[in-house]
């Protein structure tokens, strides 16, 4: 973590700080308490993972620190999501161990919720730990690369990979995954479920998904999960359950479309962390969830209370920026660093944007189809296996319903699928006049390239294209 | 009293100095070797190119001074210093307005850069992380055949047939060109495949900010001949030479935004 310098705060920041710090600390206690303090300092030792969730809280001042009021306060909501999720995901794993489910990204948990399993995306760790404690995840990356896993490929995989080789993850009841993002990706459930000796699904996303009989194809194959779970496990779906959840979800990308619509304004009323922390957590790893929605709608009130006041979410907003690829885990302060530096005001990424959020939930089928689109045509499966075009149209739509002024590709050297776009995404930059700045960087393992060369990379752009 | 304007280009291997006078013409230059200080290497190369100025003594007396290369944060008598991309292709611009994609190839990097009409810079690309492509890997060449930069890029344009060197590291192509040596190949045709290695890195970088004509080269290996020979058929494109030596491009670059910021401070 690289911390701002913290400016002088007023009473009202002062009470903000203190009371999401106490609530977050309030929730990771209640985890202690709830299972036991001595079993839980037990397990600190099982799975040294536990230690660096526990900071958890760490994040609240590195992305609140230097902002300020109402901005500030939508960032401590960001943060408290991210504790909330911590807590939620640590506790499903020592509640319902008999109901665990290892899931991939690409697997809608939505499925999971409605049979009443407890979903475990097994990336979570290798995405979160780098955020709280940078270099925690070299240690399983190096694990899964002296077992023989290639150096050159994600290491998130590798991490994911690292974990199960250290034998510090715990054993689910099943496993499912999918053809997605990457081959990497893919591969390192073969190792994993060896690893785990838990039963596996895998999940076949059709590669031209634009037809309907692709939609039908994965329909298909989500009715195929669904039976198979209720023959592998105690799962049962139960469809009002599930409709529960995905309408629940509804609730919150609703409101998630509000913020996008006013992020659209100049200057922006919300950038920053608060855009796609809330997102990706609740859109992604835990969907379907109140707290999400709780979380969303607070998010939402500031940016539309900014709005009304005509605030700029960054102050003295100059830049305006689209960012590509997942964010910077070994350097995820980098927008509290370039807002501050530079003005550059962060509004939408990759993970949080959605072509198809909202899912229809009038029938089973319908349901199913929903999940099937949001799986297909959401980030990550249709950026990375799909066509080229995919990729491009979603960024320059961005570009102009945001009216941005550059694209900062978070261009991570272990995904070779995005590496390959790069040469076309430059020329098609070009012809709209659109700088890019394409950070070399490696999503997980700050070994490779250090925040401090990510800065130097920002600083050589913005002084040299952007004129800053 | 005149007013001068400068700029000082501190690279890895050489100091240059440009200085102009009010109406924008160049009034003096200098090279010199980089010394391990790098501000020592400014003050020397700076009073170097003072002295051939009649109306100036001292750096003091220069109006406005921008620091830039490797070194340039090492500048404390600069006015400021600013990034020497912007500052080859400022200078690029004001020798020939219609270029529009820079190659500069400097003793430890290459760079590739995009050019707007304007002159400002639409987008870059650039090496600074292997040594093979850059001035340094020509220096360990020549030292493998104990002949100048000169009379080696001359042997590369005599060469009858075309040696590939097939090693990416500039250590490892060193021990392939001695191996080469005691093989007996022509040391012009060695010359002429050292010269292919380094214009087929060139041309994955400038690929990266597209080859928009009209191209030039900067930096110190502009002088290298068979580079620039070679350069041209790899990419495919017109290399346009300047009326300016490659090698003080930045220095210029620098020092013509010294005279267009000390005009925005005065107005």
């Amino acid at each position: 973590m690289t911390h701002q310098q913290n400016p002088l705060q007023s009473i009202n920041d002062v009470h903000t700080h203190f009371r999401y710090w106490s609530e977050n600390w309030a929730k990771i206690g209640w985890l202690g308490l709830k299972n036991n303090p001595v079993f839980m300092l037990k397990q600190l030792k099982k799975y040294p993972w536990l230690n660096s969730l526990m900071k958890a809280n760490e994040l609240l001042n590195m992305y609140t620190g230097t902002r300020k009021g109402l901005y500030k306060k939508a960032n401590s909501i960001a943060v408290s999501s991210l504790v909330s999720s911590i807590v939620d995901m640590v506790d499903g794993i020592y509640n319902h161990a008999d109901k665990l489910i290892l899931h991939e990204d690409l697997v809608p948990p939505e499925i999971l919720y409605g049979m009443g399993l407890q979903p475990w995306m097994a990336e979570f760790l290798g995405i979160v730990i780098p955020f709280l404690d940078t270099e925690v995840m070299e240690r399983y990356i190096d694990r899964a690369e002296n077992e023989g896993i290639p150096a050159d490929i994600c290491s998130l995989p590798k991490s994911t990979m690292g974990l199960a080789l250290s034998n510090e993850m715990p054993k689910p009841r099943a496993i499912v995954a999918s053809n997605m993002p990457c081959d990497g990706g893919m591969t390192s459930y073969t190792l994993i479920q060896k690893k785990l000796q838990a039963p596996i699904f895998r999940l076949d996303i059709p590669y031209n998904f634009y037809n309907e009989k692709a939609i039908q194809y994965f329909v298909g194959e989500l009715r195929k999960l669904i039976k198979w779970l209720e023959e592998h496990t105690p799962g049962k779906m139960d469809w009002d359950r599930m409709k529960e959840i995905c309408e629940e979800r509804n609730r919150m990308v609703e409101l998630q479309l509000e913020i996008w619509e006013l992020a659209k304004m100049k200057p922006s009323p919300m950038a920053g962390e608060a855009m796609y922390l809330p997102g990706m957590l609740y859109g992604i790893a835990l969907p379907g969830q109140k707290r999400g929605t709780n979380a969303m709608k607070k998010i939402l009130n500031i940016a539309k209370k900014m709005y009304e006041d005509n605030q700029s979410a960054v102050p003295d907003e100059k830049y305006r920026v689209i960012l590509w690829n997942p964010p910077t885990l070994i350097f995820p302060d980098l927008f509290v660093w370039a807002e501050q530096k530079y003005g550059v005001a962060m509004l939408m990424d990759m993970l949080s944007f959605n072509r198809h959020p909202l899912i229809d939930t009038s029938s089973h089928d319908n349901i199913l189809r929903g999940l099937a689109q949001i799986i297909m045509q959401g980030p990550m499966a249709r950026h990375t296996r799909g066509p080229a075009e995919n990729f491009f149209s979603d960024i320059f739509y961005l570009h102009e319903a945001y009216d941005i002024d550059m694209i900062w590709m978070a261009g991570h050297i272990g995904c070779k699928n995005t590496q390959a776009l790069m040469g076309m995404f430059r020329e098609k930059c070009r012809d709209r006049n659109l700088p890019l700045l394409n950070i070399n960087y490696d999503l997980s393992d700050s070994r490779i390239v250090p925040p401090a060369n990510i800065k130097k990379q920002v600083d050589e752009f913005m002084e040299t294209v952007m004129q800053a | 009293m005149a007013r001068y304007f400068a700029g000082c280009d501190i690279g890895s291997t050489t100091g240059k100095a440009v200085i102009l006078d009010e109406s924008g013409s160049v009034k003096a230059t200098a090279i010199i070797k980089s010394k391990i200080d790098p501000c020592e290497t400014g003050k020397t190369v700076l009073m170097k190119a003072i002295d051939k100025v009649k109306e100036l003594s001292e750096i003091e007396e220069l109006t406005y001074l921008i620091g830039t290369g490797y070194g340039r944060n090492e500048v404390p008598f600069a006015n400021t210093n600013i990034s020497e991309i912007t500052c080859h292709a400022t200078g690029a611009h004001f020798v020939n307005p219609n270029i529009r994609t820079i190659i500069d190839i400097g003793g430890q990097d290459v760079k590739a850069i995009g050019l707007q009409e304007n002159g400002k810079v639409r987008e870059f690309a650039m090496n600074e992380k292997c040594a093979a492509g850059t001035g340094r890997f020509f220096e360990m060449m020549c030292n493998i055949f104990d002949i100048s930069l000169t009379d080696f890029s001359e042997l590369s344009l005599n060469s009858t047939k075309t040696v590939p060197i097939t090693s990416q590291c500039s250590v490892f192509a060193e021990s392939e060109v001695i191996t080469l040596i005691s093989k007996r190949e022509q040391p012009a045709d060695i010359a002429a495949g050292i010269q292919l290695s380094v214009a087929k890195r060139v041309f994955t970088l400038a690929r990266k900010v597209g080859l928009q004509p009209k191209l030039t080269v900067t930096g110190g290996c502009s002088r290298n001949a068979g580079l620039i020979e070679t350069l041209k058929k790899v990419l495919r494109i017109d290399i346009v030479p300047l009326d300016f030596d490659g090698q003080l491009i930045g220095a210029l670059g620098a020092a013509v935004l010294a005279k267009q910021n000390s005009v925005k401070i005065a107005s």
